[in-house]
């Protein structure tokens, strides 16, 4: 590329290392053919005045970015839980079929190049796929063919043109009997307008918070019992009270990396009811003492960033965003950092090395983000779902908040229900709702009238529920007594057609992809479990390559340096303790699984896979 | 200063405020084994090697962990002796590690923990990545990545102490390997062969050119001397093979470098064994060489000297001095320009 096109992509977004991302991934649409070549990336080196391994080791973490050119439009099959019980295999074999490519080729005519990807946060219309920065559900032999042709003719651009079953509103279950708290505004109010926004009462509890003492903001939330809804549950008030004070600069930081398999709440937050983000993430910042905030939102959702900018703009026009908002002295700006496809950027300390334009590398904590996050600044992170709570907090009260659910997991949950039910998408209920009501009630059961095998809860780093666990509070401490977690809300129900060595193989094949690769537990670890249980789906197992699963993870759950590498423990005993005899059963080489032969012939084939 | 108190295996000893529990067990020399740390360059805590239990319940990595007072830490117990040999027996089956043909056997930190945790052979059933091995394209590195535990001493060795930041970590999770620059080969990338990254290599992944089929680690002697290329005095170790022959060169960590050299004190050792070498003072006479004796060579300068002087003045002599001579010597060579010859015409090289 062009020396002098390198330099004004560059001046347009800045010159510091921060601004890397944004940078790569425009220069990327730019070339055409969705390739960062040495020489580009080489002028980007010299023009931001960084070391050329810096950008060599940043360009190699992100999946989303290549240095080999691929093609005018990569199309990203998900290959991740919901997709893949959905039937991801036989996307691939369509579009093997239609453009006769493998995973890791491109079409003669330079227009197709096919990858494999993990979850794209749209579950409850799997399968799915991505085009660029486009991304289709509910995909049909047909549906697949007619958006490939669909793109003959179109030129590559960062602007979404996503499909309409994806839309926010489009993945909302419509039941009467959910409690609607944090969705109650979706498909009512218009994402594209503040006015719209404004008159639901949009604005006003920041109103009523810059009136308050931030001490007593913080006093509020604490009391409403709201706990962190990105996975851990930390409750949020009291994390709020470890941001270091003092004049310094301090930042609100919003995780919106959502890399969960299984897992869209926060899109539809954000792209159906964006405002409220903005109001959360300033009353927090009000609370806090921090003028600006970042949300960090993953590079895979663009309706997202493009809604949330709008937002923003719109926003700062009105004067709620910018200097002495309201009449106030309170300053507080918010700005969009994008993600480049990798899940362990979700882990907060990850997430700001990525704001800061280097590796998605977990940091040691102590320091957590509270003392030294991002520019080694104290950052308060939280989750969409979490700080899109505190307006509602502030503007009704922390009594009225914690009326809903149990007394240690108090309001309201967002259940992202997928896999084989009649009913599928986001649902909000009451902290605590069990697997049995969100089947039966919201699911309206399971689907062709299969029988339940088992759930997913909690996404990849999550457990399996079974038959026994129908009753189970899905709260953030009750699963946690059966080896389980809610962690993001994700409830994926698979039949009894589902093998459980296959269910097993993709979790752990995902967990492969995005080890950050830095500590040696998790690094070696998921490549040797994803290996174990490759060779049991194989049939060449043993039943001493079962218990070694339980034993690499086990190791990597004492061992390993953030949660990611500790996670795979859960989904492996939780799925031995249901399905063990499965796994034997596939030991004996004259098994017969049509659906790992499926699996294994379709994730593993092709140049790249 | 701040002092803590704390415990090792029973044993009270006394750390100071803002250090690890790593760093306070070296400074009372407790043994706790490590992969990623190292006292020059900043913490990683990647490796997990260096895992204790605190307070009888949470296993730590003590590289990273802020020591506390009252703290009570057990260095080894069964578990830990068992997550670090797990965690061994990982590096060795994702990687090729040959003691055999390996030039660092017997200086490995590898190699002499899964000596110490009998951690067993790997049994090859787990697919290993190639990585890269280049033991043509620097003339003073060589790099063989399928030995490398990815510990990242290296990258930081080169961003942290020399600054230059060449080595940096691409690829992610089990993909994840080194780059030196923009995927260029080591020879081709900015690398100023000073070695450092070399230095701090746990394995055999970084090596010296100099170093290959000269003699064992255990055959080699070591002599510390001071480098003579500068003013600065980095303490070298020099290491010779039984022949005599001068086989590396490594920082000294007592010395003002900090183990720390620049490509000069690091390899060029070469001359010190050289036949072209001057040894004995050299006369010319009648246009030719021949060998003199000190007295005689010394004698003949003064008096040219002298001759210039009284003839043409002592402004028409000028001494240059050498950045490789010390700063005593240097001071000398002008007292003697200015109290004994009388001119201030003094200048020195100022590089090398
Ligand atoms: C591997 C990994 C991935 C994570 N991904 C996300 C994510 O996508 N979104 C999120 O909000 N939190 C994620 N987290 C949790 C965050 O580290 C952090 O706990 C959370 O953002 C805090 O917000 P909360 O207190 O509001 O829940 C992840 C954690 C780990 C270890
Ligand atoms: S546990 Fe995995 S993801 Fe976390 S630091 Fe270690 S390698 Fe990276």
């Amino acid at each position: 590329m062009k020396p002098e096109k390198i330099s004004k992509t560059i001046e347009k977004y800045g010159n510091d290392r921060e601004h890397l991302m944004l940078i790569l991934r425009d220069l990327e649409v730019q070339s055409g053919k969705n390739v960062l070549d040495v020489q580009t990336l080489r002028s980007v080196a010299e023009q931001m005045n960084m070391p050329q391994g810096a950008v060599a080791g940043f360009v190699g973490f992100y999946t989303m970015f290549k240095t080999e050119p691929r093609a005018r439009f990569v199309i990203r099959v998900c290959k991740s839980g919901p997709c893949h019980v959905m039937g991801s295999t036989n996307v691939f074999d369509v579009i093997q079929k239609h453009l006769g490519i493998g995973i890791g080729e491109g079409t003669k005519d330079g227009l197709f190049f096919l990858e494999k990807c993990e979850c794209l946060g749209v579950c409850s219309v799997a399968p799915a796929m991505m085009i660029n920065y486009d991304i289709h559900g509910n995909l049909t032999p047909k549906r697949i063919v007619s958006i490939l042709n669909s793109y003959k003719k179109k030129k590559p651009t960062l602007k979404e043109d996503c499909g309409k079953e994806v839309d926010g509103k489009a993945c909302v279950i419509n039941d009467p009997k959910q409690m609607k708290r944090l969705i109650a505004d979706v498909g009512v109010v218009d994402p594209l307008k503040i006015e719209s926004y404004m008159a639901r009462g949009g604005y006003e509890a920041l109103k009523k918070s810059l009136k308050m003492e931030p001490a007593q903001i913080v006093q509020t939330v604490k009391d409403s019992g709201l706990r962190g809804r990105g996975g851990a549950g930390f409750p949020a008030g009291v994390k709020w009270t470890f941001v270091t004070k003092g004049p310094h600069q301090k930042y609100v930081v919003c995780n919106a990396d959502e890399g969960e398999p299984g897992t869209f709440k926060d899109r539809i937050l954000m792209e159906e009811n964006p405002h409220l983000l903005l109001e959360g993430m300033a009353v927090c910042g009000y609370a806090i003492d921090a003028s600006l905030g970042y949300i960090y939102i993953r590079g895979e959702y663009r309706r997202s960033i493009e809604r949330l900018q709008r937002a923003i703009d719109q926003a700062r026009q009105k004067g709620i965003l910018g200097k002495n908002i309201f009449g106030s002295k309170f300053n507080f700006d918010v700005l969009i950092k994008e993600g480049g496809g990798a899940y362990v950027c979700g882990e907060e300390t990850s997430l700001i090395n990525s704001m800061e334009g280097k590796r998605g590398y977990p940091r040691f904590k102590p320091p957590f983000p509270g003392g030294a996050g991002f520019n080694g600044l104290p950052s308060n992170v939280n989750n969409v779902e979490t700080l899109m709570s505190v307006p509602m907090i502030i503007g009704k009260g922390a009594d009225w908040y914690k009326a809903v659910g149990p007394q240690n997991c108090s309001g309201t949950k967002l259940y992202c229900l997928s896999g084989k039910l009649n009913r599928t998408g986001l649902v909000e209920l009451p902290m605590g709702s069990t697997l049995k009501e969100i089947i039966n009630v919201y699911g309206k059961g399971m689907a062709k009238g299969k029988k339940f095998k088992f759930a997913q809860v909690g996404g990849s780093a999550g457990g399996i529920l079974g038959k026994d666990l129908m009753d189970l509070p899905l709260d953030i401490d009750s699963p946690m007594k059966k080896g389980v977690t809610l962690g993001s809300g994700v409830v994926l129900v698979c039949d009894e057609g589902t093998c459980a060595v296959d269910f097993l193989m993709q979790i752990l094949s995902f967990f492969e992809h995005e080890s950050c690769g830095q500590c040696v537990p998790c690094r070696v670890g998921t490549a040797q479990l994803h290996a174990l249980v490759k060779k049991i789906a194989e049939r060449r197992g043993t039943e001493q390559d079962i218990d070694a699963l339980v034993e690499k993870a086990t190791v990597m759950k004492k061992a390993s340096f953030c949660a990611l590498g500790q996670s795979p423990i859960m989904p492996i005993t939780t799925m031995l303790k249901y399905f063990r005899k499965e796994f034997v059963a596939h030991c004996n080489p004259k098994h017969k699984c049509p659906q790992c032969d499926k699996s294994l012939a379709r994730y593993y084939s092709g140049r790249g896979h | 200063m701040d002092t803590i108190q704390l415990t090792f295996d029973g044993k009270e000893v006394t750390g100071k405020k803002g250090q690890t529990i790593l760093e306070v067990a070296r400074d009372n020399g407790i043994d706790i084994p490590y992969l990623c740390y190292h006292p020059r360059i900043s913490k990683t805590g990647a490796c997990r090697i260096c895992l204790v239990r605190v307070n009888d319940t949470a296993l730590k990595p003590s590289c990273t962990e802020p020591a506390a007072n009252g703290m009570k830490i057990d260095t080894e117990d069964e578990e830990i002796r068992e997550l670090r040999r797990s965690i061994l027996g990982m590096l060795l089956a994702e990687g090729d590690h040959n003691c055999l043909y390996c030039e660092w056997n017997g200086e490995c930190e590898l190699q002499r923990l899964c000596h110490r945790y009998d951690v067993p052979e790997p049994t090859g059933e787990f697919p290993k990545r190639e990585r890269e091995v280049d033991t043509v394209s620097s003339n003073g590195l060589r790099r063989n990545e399928n030995r490398c535990i990815l510990c990242g001493r290296c990258v930081k060795a080169c961003s942290e102490i020399q600054m230059n930041s060449v080595w940096e970590f691409t690829g992610r999770g089990s993909a994840t390997t080194l780059t030196s620059d923009m995927f260029d080969r080591i020879g081709d990338s900015s690398c100023v062969k000073c070695g450092t990254c070399v230095q701090l290599c746990p394995t055999g992944a970084l090596s010296f050119q100099t170093v290959l089929g000269r003699g064992q680690s255990w055959e080699l002697q070591k002599e510390s001397s001071i480098c003579i290329y500068c003013g600065v005095g980095c303490k070298i170790d020099f290491y010779t093979n039984k022949e005599g022959v001068l086989v590396k060169a490594m920082g000294n960590e007592q010395g003002p470098n900090e183990g720390h050299l620049c490509v000069k004190g690091r390899f060029g050792f070469d001359f010190v064994q050289s036949d072209k070498r001057l040894t004995k003072p050299l006369i010319k006479k009648n246009g030719k060489f021949e060998e003199a004796e000190w007295d005689e060579a010394l004698g003949l300068v003064a008096s040219k000297l002298s001759e210039i002087k009284s003839a043409t003045g002592p402004d028409s002599i000028m001494a240059f001095s050498s950045a490789k001579c010390t700063n005593e010597e240097n001071y000398l060579m002008q007292k003697f320009m200015r109290a004994v010859i009388g001119t201030n015409n003094v200048d020195h090289c100022a590089r090398l």
